[in-house]
């Protein structure tokens, strides 16, 4: 390793220690991660508990107890905004690209505590709905007769759509954070980020838009792609795959940060 | 020791005037003067009509069945049943009928002394259980009519199961007679006078009082007409909204009715009664495969195991017993909401005043301002009161601008797009809809923002104001179309997301059995009575936030 790049990475290093240090003693960061808790598996173990099967036993039983994440995420999106724009508001900023000049350090140092501290709350959150349907689902009829399953981490799908959908969370914080970096204000940026993750949805349940559209929708809204990766049963019928949805809020995130990185880069702070 | 008297000090400024006018000035000064948040307020009050002008043009009709009812499809022909009234409305007009012709002026009067019916067997989903007996809205009685083709203008004085004796006339009009079902012992006497275009309908339980129900102008009713008997009994329609599929059924009934004491005064001398369907027969009784179901055109259908007595007249002297399967007099009421879908579009422009809403008080919070505004008022509550007023009547007003220019677009575009303006009615913005959609629309957006403040002045942070209210607002609306049929209504029932239940594009009659499932786009609650819950969801925000206001340290 050349002396520039170990240099680098020890910068990255304490850059991602200070951050840690700054999201830590927030006190809203606590509250942030705790409501997303207390909303993923709360509505969950809901959802689970209203379905009854025989009468609907053809459930989709995994996506639907985490039918959570959808209002999760906005808990999500609101750290991930005051975590940039809460420095934009205090002025801490300054003092932020004063110890640590180089910007896009600082931002990725930003993006790396961000994505850990949600992909260790979204464990938690995602596994504690799952926990919930399969104590839940048996007592409403789904013991596995009639097509329906016992929820389990040990069956492939099931797994891929809860590790999904703690990605999920995770790409939806780093989406965020992209977005405030570029915006700045924090109502702005929670105002817009939350109209793109549920207009779409929104627009494409009421099945009356133009077929193509509807379709050409669903597969590019962050949201909608995204939570393909929590179906488990008539895959056909998604807009797009699992992992490609995954992927489609993924280039999102992308193009996210890479707009906050250039404002970052090139306007005064 | 002597004391002088001390004049106490008395500033020689004048007292600042502390009323309300000049609050709310102040609290509009701050507002317009903030370049940022006027600019939010306008685009806020154009991305409404952008989006629901764009959204009607890519929802097109074309592909979708239910744009045009009577349009043939691929696998057949279109709705049979489905006529144009003479409002240019799309209707059912499909009856058994017997009659004779009344050339001019006269009247026609009979007695019902007996209505019955079922439910058809058919597919009936698991869960439902299709009540006995006839339909509340089965209809058994006498009708003048200005032809035997379908869509042409009628009045009739009806006997029903449920809803008692009605005046009914063109499909929509709808006046209540005497109450009760009838029977034997209570049979019920109708009659129907006609003079030039207009039609006056009676009842009677004995024959001998009668009392009017009302009037009825059909206009270019012409000289000769049908008058006689009528039955037609409706289908039984239930639709409930599960996880990933909805459960839906529409079963055949018949209605069988007696009539006696029949008269018809004005009719050519000698003649007899005819007897026929109006609109294409829709249902028999009988198995499927039988030679009768096989003689029938393509749109028919054939119900049951066993052969069911047949419809039509049996006549013993003065006695009439007609029976019908299936069929109605009635306006066409269609489920899909093609108006409301894009109405939705209005989400993206209430998330636009929602941030400005919670702005207005967080940016105060968060440059201090705060301090200088309660050190100049310091009656908190007043302030808050006065910063509502501006942000509710400014954004009520920009709204209003974007819904009325918005909605007649879109409907035209709508229109063009392939959905029938027979059934999706091109709302006029005096029509009472028309009003409704678009004052509703601009009375919740102002509601959202009201509840906006007072989430930021309660939260003091604008992001989890901004997210709390969204949250509120519109996840309800995305979770009511993805869970079952009960939590789904009760959502829709109890969060503010109800006010958008003034948005609803379709018309609703109350003589028209209709489900309703938010999977369509309807809503449990009345519009305004969602509308209710909303402003008290705002209401309730505005006093915790007045409370905390004069609670806690600025």
């Amino acid at each position: 390793m050349s002396g520039a790049l170990r240099a680098q990475a020890g910068a990255l290093r304490e850059s991602v220690h200070a951050e840690w240090t700054k999201l830590r003693t927030v006190p809203s960061t606590g509250w942030l991660l705790l409501t997303m808790i207390v909303l993923i598996a709360g509505v969950g173990a809901l959802a689970t508990e209203v379905v009854k099967c025989p009468a609907t036993c053809s459930q989709d039983t995994t996506k639907l107890s985490l039918t959570g994440i959808q209002l999760g995420q906005a808990a999500v999106a609101v750290l991930a905004v005051l975590a940039v724009s809460g420095e934009y508001s205090s002025g801490m900023i300054r003092i932020t690209l004063t110890a640590m000049p180089r910007r896009l350090t600082a931002l990725a140092a930003k993006a790396i505590v961000l994505a850990g501290v949600v992909l260790a709350a979204g464990a938690i959150a995602t596994a504690g709905s799952v926990l919930a349907g399969r104590f839940i689902l048996p007592g409403n009829g789904f013991t596995g007769a009639y097509h329906s399953e016992i929820l389990s981490l040990a069956a492939g799908s099931t797994l891929r759509a809860a590790a999904g959908s703690v990605l999920y969370l995770a790409l939806i914080a780093l989406f965020s954070l992209g977005l405030a970096t570029a915006v700045r204000d924090s109502g702005a940026a929670i105002a817009v980020m939350l109209g793109l993750l549920y207009i779409v949805p929104l627009l494409t349940d009421l099945g009356t838009l133009d077929p193509r559209w509807h379709h050409r929708l669903q597969e590019w809204g962050p949201m909608t792609a995204g939570l393909a990766i929590q179906a488990t049963r008539n895959l056909k019928a998604l807009p797009t795959g699992p992992w490609p949805g995954l992927g489609v809020l993924a280039l999102w995130a992308a193009g996210a940060l890479l707009a906050g990185g250039l404002v970052l880069r090139l306007r005064d702070a | 020791m002597s004391t002088g008297t001390i004049t106490p000090y008395r500033s020689a400024q004048q007292p600042g005037r502390d009323d309300f006018a000049h609050l709310l000035l102040s609290e509009w000064t701050k507002f317009r003067t903030v370049r940022g948040w006027v600019i939010a307020m306008v685009g806020a009050a154009l991305l409404t009509p952008l989006a629901v002008v764009a959204l009607a043009g890519i929802a097109s009709g074309k592909q979708n069945p239910a744009a045009n009812p009577m349009a043939p499809t691929a696998t057949g022909p279109g709705s049979a049943t489905v006529a144009i009234g003479p409002g240019g409305e799309a209707v059912t007009d499909d009856f058994y009928l017997v009659h004779q012709s009344l050339a001019g002026n006269g009247s026609v009067t009979a007695r019902v002394t007996s209505l019955t019916g079922s439910v058809l067997p058919g597919q009936v989903p698991r869960g439902v259980t299709p009540p006995r007996g006839p339909q509340p809205w089965a209809k058994a009685g006498i009708i003048v009519k200005a032809s035997t083709r379908p869509g042409s203008a009628y009045a009739a004085v009806l006997a029903t199961p449920g809803h008692g004796v009605r005046m009914q006339w063109n499909y929509t009009g709808d006046t209540a007679g005497l109450p009760g079902a009838v029977s034997a012992a209570s049979a019920r006497w109708l009659r129907l006078t006609r003079s030039g275009d207009t039609i006056t309908g009676y009842d009677s339980a004995d024959g001998s009082h009668w009392a009017k129900i009302g009037t009825a102008t059909l206009a270019g009713l012409p000289r000769a007409v049908q008058a006689g008997l009528f039955v037609a009994s409706p289908q039984y329609v239930t639709a409930t909204q599960g996880f990933a599929s909805n459960d839906f059924a529409q079963l055949n009934t018949q209605a069988a009715a007696v009539f006696d004491r029949v008269s018809l005064a004005g009719g050519q001398p000698g003649a007899t009664w005819s007897t026929g369907n109006i609109g294409a027969a829709s249902v028999v009784a009988g198995p499927r495969g039988d030679s009768r179901c096989r003689q029938l055109p393509a749109r028919s259908v054939c119900v049951g195991k066993r052969k069911a007595p047949a419809g039509g007249l049996a006549r013993s002297g003065g006695t009439f017993r007609v029976r019908e399967y299936g069929g109605d007099i009635a306006p066409y009421v269609t489920v899909v909401d093609p108006l409301g879908t894009v109405l939705k579009g209005t989400a993206i422009g209430l998330i636009a005043v929602v941030a400005l809403g919670a702005l207005y008080i967080a940016a105060e919070y968060r440059r201090g301002l705060i301090r200088t505004t309660f050190a100049a008022s310091p009656r908190r509550g007043r302030v808050l009161a006065a910063k509502a007023i501006v942000i509710g009547v400014v954004t009520f007003a920009a709204s209003l601008i974007g819904a009325a220019a918005a909605v007649p677009i879109a409907e035209r575009r709508l229109h063009s797009g392939g959905w029938v303006s027979s059934v999706y009615p091109v709302w006029s913005l005096t029509s009472a809809q028309g009003m409704q959609i678009v004052v509703g629309t601009a009375g919740l957006l102002a509601v959202a923002a009201i509840l906006a403040l007072s989430a930021g002045a309660v939260l003091r942070r604008s992001a989890g104001a901004i997210t709390a209210v969204v949250v509120l607002v519109i996840v309800p609306l995305i979770l009511a179309v993805i869970l079952p049929q009960g939590p789904a209504d009760w959502l829709l029932r109890l969060t503010p997301a109800a006010a958008f239940g003034l948005q609803q594009g379709i018309p609703q009659y109350s003589q028209v059995m209709h489900t309703c499932m938010p999977y369509n786009g309807c809503f449990p609650l009345a519009p305004w009575t969602g509308f209710a819950v909303s402003c008290a969801w705002a209401a309730a925000a505005l006093g915790l936030a007045i409370y905390l206001l004069r609670r806690r340290d600025a």
